[in-house]
């Protein structure tokens, strides 16, 4: 194979060449193993994803008034998602209620986070499908690529935006990528005037920013009915299922906090539950062949990996958020999210959008109310204030949900009394997602092997499956080729092997 | 000449922190005329600190077949030329980041990239030591970047 070569002895050398072979443990990439019966089709398929070892070990013992710091460590890619659970975990640990200034802050440093973050995901993932086709050659269909289409000033926009996002951040909570600033009861910062102009002439950049992305994708998708037709398609990438995410007392979008509600197919909404109350709706389906635990909904019940009424599986993130919500608070969300329901209503879509393509545009319009949220707590003048940290009493054990951009995100945590940390457990937004998944793997390999055949794009339209959820695995190793690192392996009933691909 | 040395990984995941260790270590050593950074961070966050730097040294863990624990490889922007990809946010890796940064803010962007790239034995247990092989190479990888430095 071409490619540079490597030198394994580190000998100052004038030799240029180097070669890189590919990865081969197994425990850096996804394995996907799929089962055949005896006529030669699909009878079950799994994915295994390699899960860190060792964190709660690790945390038991340490005093959790340090979790929040750790803990933002298990992620570089939303560090303050996990952050936040792990404040409003240690709140409700320390029977603390924060002032109203520091809810303020934790929202505002939150929607910082939303907005960059969504701005990279559907620069770099949504956009080069869209913006490239799905058929354009693999190595053009990236934020490269979508910057040679769309032209270099928008790739600084994009830039200049995200890295707003990352100030907002850093000024609320102290670092632009690994926060400090929770606190049980409160934050540890308190903000200027002049930092509270600055944000909020960032946020009013972000807002505008914000409609042109929504623009953006209005543009290239809904006008163009070859991308409607993928959307909307049945065979691909759509599963009927649960979906869960967090609501304020009116049900709407919220991120940072409310109740947690679960509609069903229809839409009609079957759980609502504090924090404190998940280990009454989540239950967590344990498989042999894998680290990852599945949660499913305890009151349906695990049914394996099917979708519909009768199976607790269930979805976070975007898409889980816009199917439970009946809106949003800021009015361009809002209106954004109205025409959402239309235009599915007049596609014939009755009740939650259950096609996973729709993750991208229910993102566009979370991204649209995180810039309108940011602006609004950032022209807040009481946000100044130094009333920052409640009161806080005897450390014992408590739970706290946020939504990450992923998904629901919750962080459970016991205590003993001298602040020690006896017991963890964490459901992040990926696991939440996991059953589906691998639902939607084993979809998508049905449909790709019948009869002892197995069509060559089979790795192609598996890794896009395991893509549409952006699932976010801590070890997500990558292949020197650029994708997450996937074997996929074709076993006969006996476990004998077919066929195996893999794109490393 | 501005110089940057960068050190990315995890520190809680054993050998992934082995970028961090080495710019601690280095960051003690208060060398003059160069800035020592820590990424814990993946994607578009690398642009964020190397823009405004002529030369920037990035140590970080591999992995590779065959490779031995606590070797380590020097690399170049063009050996990562193959994996400039779009599937997936978290896979705004290096490679990408910088090319974005070439091809937006090129006259920002620094005109030499180095990667001294640590064969990792362990990226999966949750620890905030290296392993030992990985550990023991960790004096050698400080001298070969203050070389590096003391080259300009």
């Amino acid at each position: 194979m071409t490619g540079p070569m490597i030198n394994d002895t580190p000998v100052k050398t004038n030799e240029r060449k180097i070669t890189i072979d590919p990865i081969t443990r197994l425990e850096g990439h996804g394995k996907i193993e799929i089962f055949l019966n005896d006529a030669g089709n699909v009878e079950n398929a799994y994915l295994q994803i390699p899960e860190l070892r060792g964190f709660e070990r690790f945390c038991i013992g340490r005093h959790v008034m340090e979790l929040p710091v750790l803990t933002n460590r298990l992620c570089g890619v939303c560090p303050a998602a996990h952050h936040l659970a792990s404040t409003k975990a240690l709140d409700a640990v320390f029977n603390a209620e924060p002032p109203p200034t520091a809810k303020k802050l934790r929202e505002l440093f939150y929607m910082g986070q939303y907005t960059h973050s969504h701005i990279a995901h559907f620069y770099a993932l949504a956009a080069p499908d869209f913006v490239l086709g799905p058929s354009a050659p693999s190595n053009k269909r990236n934020v490269l690529g979508v910057v040679d289409a769309v032209g270099v000033p928008i790739g600084a926009e994009v830039i200049k935006h995200r890295s707003y996002g990352q100030k907002v951040q850093e000024i609320v909570g102290g670092r632009a990528t690994h926060p400090v600033f929770g606190l049980p009861g409160g934050v540890s910062k308190q903000i200027s005037e002049e930092e509270r102009a600055n944000m909020e002439q960032m946020a009013k950049s972000c807002v505008e920013f914000g409609k042109f992305t929504v623009q953006l994708f209005k543009d290239l998708v809904l006008g163009n009915k070859d991308y409607m037709n993928i959307v909307l398609n049945k065979d691909a990438y759509y599963l009927e299922t649960y979906y869960m995410g967090m609501v304020d007392k009116n049900n709407k979008s919220n991120f940072y906090d409310g109740d947690i509600r679960v509609v069903d197919q229809t839409g009609k909404e079957v759980q609502k539950f504090k924090p404190s109350e998940y280990l009454n709706v989540i239950s967590e389906h344990v498989e042999p062949w894998t680290y990852m635990k599945m949660p499913f909904l305890k009151k349906v019940g695990w049914k394996g990996f099917v979708t519909g009424p009768t199976s607790g599986i269930y979805r976070v993130g975007p898409l889980g958020r816009i199917n439970v919500c009946n809106g949003y608070t800021t009015p361009l969300a809002q209106k954004e999210y109205e025409l959402f329901r239309k235009t599915m209503g007049d596609l014939g879509v009755t009740g939650p959008a259950h096609h996973t393509l729709a993750y991208h545009w229910a993102r566009v319009i979370e991204l649209q109310h995180a810039t309108e949220r940011m602006l609004e707590l950032a022209s807040d003048k009481s946000i100044t204030s130094p009333d920052i940290r409640g009161a806080y009493h005897e450390p014992k054990e408590g739970v706290g949900i946020v939504e990450a951009p992923r998904g629901t995100l919750i962080h459970h945590y016991a205590s003993d009394k001298d602040g020690l940390c006896t017991k963890i457990n964490m459901v992040v937004a990926t696991t939440n997602n996991y059953a589906a998944i691998n639902t939607s793997v084993r979809q998508a390999a049905k449909a790709l092997i019948k009869d002892w055949m197995v069509s060559p794009g089979l790795l192609n339209k598996v890794e896009m499956a395991f893509r549409a959820y952006d699932p976010c695995n801590s070890c997500g190793t990558h292949s020197l080729d650029g994708g997450p690192a996937l074997q996929v392996t074709v076993r006969r009933k006996d476990g004998s092997v077919l066929t195996k691909q893999r794109n490393f | 000449m501005r110089t940057l040395v960068l050190g990315v990984g995890n520190p809680i995941l054993s050998d992934d922190g082995v970028g961090i260790h080495v710019a601690r270590k280095l960051k003690e050593m208060n060398i003059p005329g160069v800035t020592i950074e820590e990424l814990a961070a993946s994607g578009l966050e690398l642009l964020d600190l190397v823009v405004g730097y002529d030369e920037v040294i990035i140590v970080d863990a591999i992995q590779t077949k065959g490779g031995r624990p606590g070797d380590f490889y020097e690399l170049e922007e063009k050996d990562f030329e193959r994996s400039i990809h779009g599937s997936s946010p978290h896979g705004i890796n290096i490679a990408t980041a910088l090319a974005l940064g070439r091809k937006i803010v090129s006259d920002k962007m620094p005109q030499k990239v180095l990667f001294i790239a640590v064969e990792a034995d362990d990226v999966v247990n949750v620890s905030e030591r290296l392993t030992q092989k990985v550990q023991e190479a960790v004096p050698s990888i400080v001298d070969k970047i203050v070389e590096e430095i003391k080259k300009k």
